[in-house]
């Protein structure tokens, strides 16, 4: 594992020289050393995930901080559940959370490769008119067009298409019920197996 | 590495559903012999007190928007209502009796209800949707009856709701003027049926033998209505 650790740290050092700077007062280099022996594995050294993307692994890049900072709360009290973040997260001091979610907060978001051509323009349709039958919002609505979101709807763009999925999926069942005001459940629960697909693949290839 | 993988062979063990979407209440509407329209109390006066706040509304109606649309016109098929320029006490009237149960709207109420948006933010959003623009691109009735649209609205409705459908925010009456045609049929149509359980029984008494020719004459001649634009307020 300490071999391992050290390869992480100085190819950290590395990918780092193309990233941007943090905000001043996050400790970035504190935060890389957390990053190299706890985060890339799943998430990247830069947050852009890892290939091929595993439905469990987000990629955080360029996510508000607020945003991260609130799902590792989460982890920690439990109102998000998850195995493996869960052990993660107790390994961490509220000041290493405030670093990490600024750390991915200023990494550049990539967008990704679509995989399923044939759903993008449904999703497109779906993302920014909603399903007015059924009353699905629009996801541009509050994640704004672009999904570049703000401090209370977080950026989405770029996201891998299986982790979108598969947290939509989770929202419908009330397995993920950390969302404001259930909104996420709500909405979920009436969107169908092909628009959280479709909206899934079209978010993965925004930027 | 080895802790990856029992964390993982973990994460995939299936998790139980644990609850459910928010459910609108239901209080005492037009149906109930006890229902006072637009009564001095609730929520609404609670609302009414607060001042609202345009910079904070613009944030907080991003909730909205998803379905009224960023100009707060909602879709010209009527799915949805123009929301722009609408007096913001009849906005927090209607708020607050989607709310508390008087106007039934299961599609908007887990969006809507108080365990999302708090009275402040309904003030604010309120502000916000009355200084904006009213669209005069909203959807428009076919145009084949209009003259007796015409004579219903000055005969029955114009009273209350204005010569130009501007409303009248001292008496929660909506502004009519740039309103979907389809929304004000299915309005109408709901009124009439009972369905729309918060209506002001004056109104119900002018239309209850309306024809649904007539309810379509009226609607279109309404879509069509023009009003002067509001001075911005601070």
């Amino acid at each position: 594992m300490n071999h391992l650790r050290i390869a992480a740290f100085i190819l950290c050092g590395f990918v780092m020289g193309a990233t941007q700077a943090a905000p001043p007062d996050a400790n970035v280099e504190k935060a890389q050393q957390i990053v190299s022996q706890l985060c890339f594995a799943c998430h990247g050294m830069d947050g852009n995930g890892i290939e091929p993307p595993n439905p469990e692994y987000p990629k955080l890049a360029g996510k508000q901080a607020v945003y991260l900072l609130k799902q590792l709360n989460d982890f920690k009290s439990g109102k998000r559940k998850s195995d493996i973040m869960t052990g993660i997260v107790a390994e961490l001091s509220p000041d290493d959370m405030n670093n990490l979610a600024k750390y991915f907060s200023v990494q550049k978001n990539k967008p990704g490769i679509i995989t399923l051509p044939d759903l993008v323009a449904f999703g497109k349709k779906f993302y920014e008119e909603g399903s007015p039958e059924i009353g699905v919002p629009a996801c541009a609505g509050c994640h704004v067009p672009d999904a570049s979101g703000t401090d209370k709807y977080p950026h989405l763009a770029g996201q891998h298409a299986t982790y979108t999925y598969q947290q939509l999926k989770r929202f419908a069942s009330s397995e993920r019920e950390n969302d404001r005001g259930l909104v996420m459940q709500s909405l979920a629960m009436r969107m169908s197996e092909q628009e959280m697909k479709a909206v899934s693949e079209y978010i993965m290839g925004m930027k | 590495m080895k802790k990856y993988a029992i964390t993982l062979a973990l994460a995939l063990l299936p998790l139980s559903a644990l609850s459910a979407p928010p459910q609108q209440p239901k209080s005492a509407g037009i149906e109930s012999p006890d229902y006072v329209w637009n009564a001095d109390n609730g929520e609404k006066n609670e609302i009414l007190k607060l001042k609202g706040n345009a910079i904070l509304g613009e944030e907080a109606y991003r909730g909205c928007q998803g379905c009224h649309k960023t100009d707060g016109a909602g879709i010209p098929d009527g799915t949805y209502p123009q929301l722009a320029g609408q007096h913001a006490s009849v906005l927090i009237k209607q708020m607050a009796d989607t709310r508390e149960g008087r106007r039934d709207n299961p599609k908007m109420f887990p969006f809507a209800g108080k365990h999302v948006v708090t009275p402040q933010e309904v003030a604010d959003i309120a502000f916000y949707l009355q200084n904006m623009k009213i669209p005069h691109d909203n959807g428009k009735g076919p145009g084949t009856l209009l003259a007796r649209g015409k004579e219903l609205y000055l005969k029955d409705c114009q009273t209350c709701h204005g010569e130009n459908g501007e409303g009248n925010a001292a008496e929660f009456y909506p502004v009519l003027a740039g309103q979907h045609y389809k929304y004000l049929l299915r309005e109408l149509r709901d009124t009439l049926k009972g369905k729309r359980r918060n209506a002001n029984p004056k109104m119900v008494k002018v239309i209850k033998d309306y024809q649904d020719a007539d309810v379509e004459a009226v609607s279109d001649y309404m879509s069509r209505l023009l009003m002067p634009e509001r001075a911005a307020e601070k």
